[in-house]
């Protein structure tokens, strides 16, 4: 029984992982510009591999594996989101033509 | 004459300037030589004669290229199909590979030490060819060098100066706050992981060139993160040259003396320690350093010359900024 339901929650987060990385690869494709893209693909970089990793972690049950998968979930959270923060910097700071996409407020 | 080679091989002169014309416009900046390209443009739509010739030379050389293209992917195509036919068949013993291989698998451990059959292979059968590779890396690190560097005699060429260009200093991310606090907690780890595997590589999967590259990327977010100039409070020229050079005649030395002493199964008074033991495999351990070393100093230094032009900061640029174009050597425009 218990086997069942481990079996079952494992499959529902994986699905629910997956949807995740679809929504970010639709996004990644069918949006133009680059704050876009990037923004899908936050989905996917932050929920697609938490859902996926919580999954696998209850699949293998609890050991040394399960911890080392923690650490790549600890990995890719921390720098993910920095690179991400990079390349948004770098957009913003080198597009000459950033009013076109992007409506900022005036500097006072 | 002799003074003309003399000038060219100091590179005060430059015999084929006059016949390349492109020397003169790279010099000036992007602006003006936009003008340029556009006013030859201008000339060319207004000129049907000129227009005519450059139809005829393109045509010309459209043409003869591809025929070559077309001779030379045929040449090729059969060279290449002939030598699959000598290969034996699929699913086929063929005693001439799986005589090494097995010979590797079976005796590896106990001929190297080393538990790591791949680094058993690469640091001591084939030790000869990793010191190759070392050295294909130090070249390519030269090469990069005499291309990239920017030192006193090129410094200032009066259009390209890499402390002063503003793109260098407007799209310079250091000392982000996100990026800063990220490497503080991410720099322990990598390094630790990456002496980890420098040392265990004849253990487990890892040694010298993979545990070179994690150090070398740890090297460059450190100074993507901190500034180059914190970089360059440990990483300067001389430590450049002084790491290479030392890992390199190690490794020559180590591996020459491994080799005359009695290397590939035969007796030799090196102990190969337990396997699995960190001291263990004989000379692969420290090997594995050196390659290491010239591993991540490699990729530091590509990182170091794309992004600014120098290894440290190897040159007094204070002293020769205050004076433009007064370098010695350089193209003055």
């Amino acid at each position: 029984m218990s086997e069942w339901i481990r079996f079952w929650v494992v499959a529902v987060l994986l699905c629910i992982g997956v949807i995740c990385y679809a929504v970010e690869v639709v996004g990644i494709f069918r949006f133009g510009y680059v704050l876009n893209r990037m923004h899908a693909s936050g989905i996917g970089d932050t929920m697609g591999l938490l859902f996926i990793v919580l999954s696998l972690m209850i699949a293998s049950g609890l050991n040394l594996n399960t911890l080392k998968i923690l650490l790549l979930i600890i990995f890719m959270w921390l720098t993910s989101p920095t690179s991400t923060h990079f390349l948004s910097m770098v957009e913003m700071r080198t597009n000459p033509h950033l009013d076109r996409y992007v409506s900022r407020r005036k500097a006072p | 004459m002799k003074e003309e080679f003399r000038s060219w091989i100091m590179g005060e002169s430059d015999p084929m300037e006059e016949l390349l014309d492109f020397s003169q416009e790279n010099d000036l900046n992007r602006e003006e030589r936009r003008k340029l390209t556009v006013e030859k443009l201008r000339v060319l739509q207004e000129d049907p004669d000129e227009q005519q010739k450059v139809a005829r030379v393109r045509g010309r050389f459209t043409r003869f290229y591809y025929l070559v293209a077309v001779l030379s992917c045929v040449f090729l195509s059969c060279v290449l199909l002939f030598s699959i036919s000598m290969l034996p068949q699929y699913g086929e013993e063929n005693p001439r590979t799986t005589e090494v291989k097995d010979r590797y698998i079976e005796k590896g451990v106990e001929e190297t030490g080393a538990v790591n059959v791949v680094s058993g292979m690469i640091l001591d059968y084939r030790a000869f060819d990793t010191l190759g590779e070392s050295h294909v890396l130090f070249t390519a690190l030269i090469c990069v060098m005499i291309l990239l560097r920017i030192d006193r005699k090129n410094q200032r060429t009066g259009y390209e100066d890499y402390y002063t260009i503003r793109s260098d200093v407007y799209y310079d991310l250091s000392k982000d706050s996100i990026l800063c606090t990220m490497s503080r907690v991410l720099l322990p780890a990598i390094v630790l992981y990456g002496i980890y595997i420098l040392l265990n590589g004849q253990n487990s999967p890892g040694g010298g060139f993979s545990a070179g590259a994690v150090l070398g990327a740890g090297m460059i977010l450190f100074s993507a993160a901190f500034g180059m100039q914190t970089a360059d409070r440990f990483f300067t020229m001389k430590a450049c040259k002084v790491t290479i050079f030392v890992s390199l005649a190690f490794y020559s030395f180590a591996k020459g003396y491994v080799f005359f002493m009695g290397a590939n199964g035969f007796e030799n008074h090196i102990p190969k320690g337990t396997p699995g033991a960190i001291l263990s495999g004989g000379m692969i351990l420290p090997l594995d350093i050196a390659v290491g070393c010239v591993v991540s100093v490699t990729m530091f230094g590509f990182y170091s010359l794309f992004r600014r032009g120098s290894i440290g900061m190897d040159v007094d640029y204070a002293h020769y900024s205050s004076k433009p174009g007064k370098a010695k050597g350089g193209r003055q425009v």
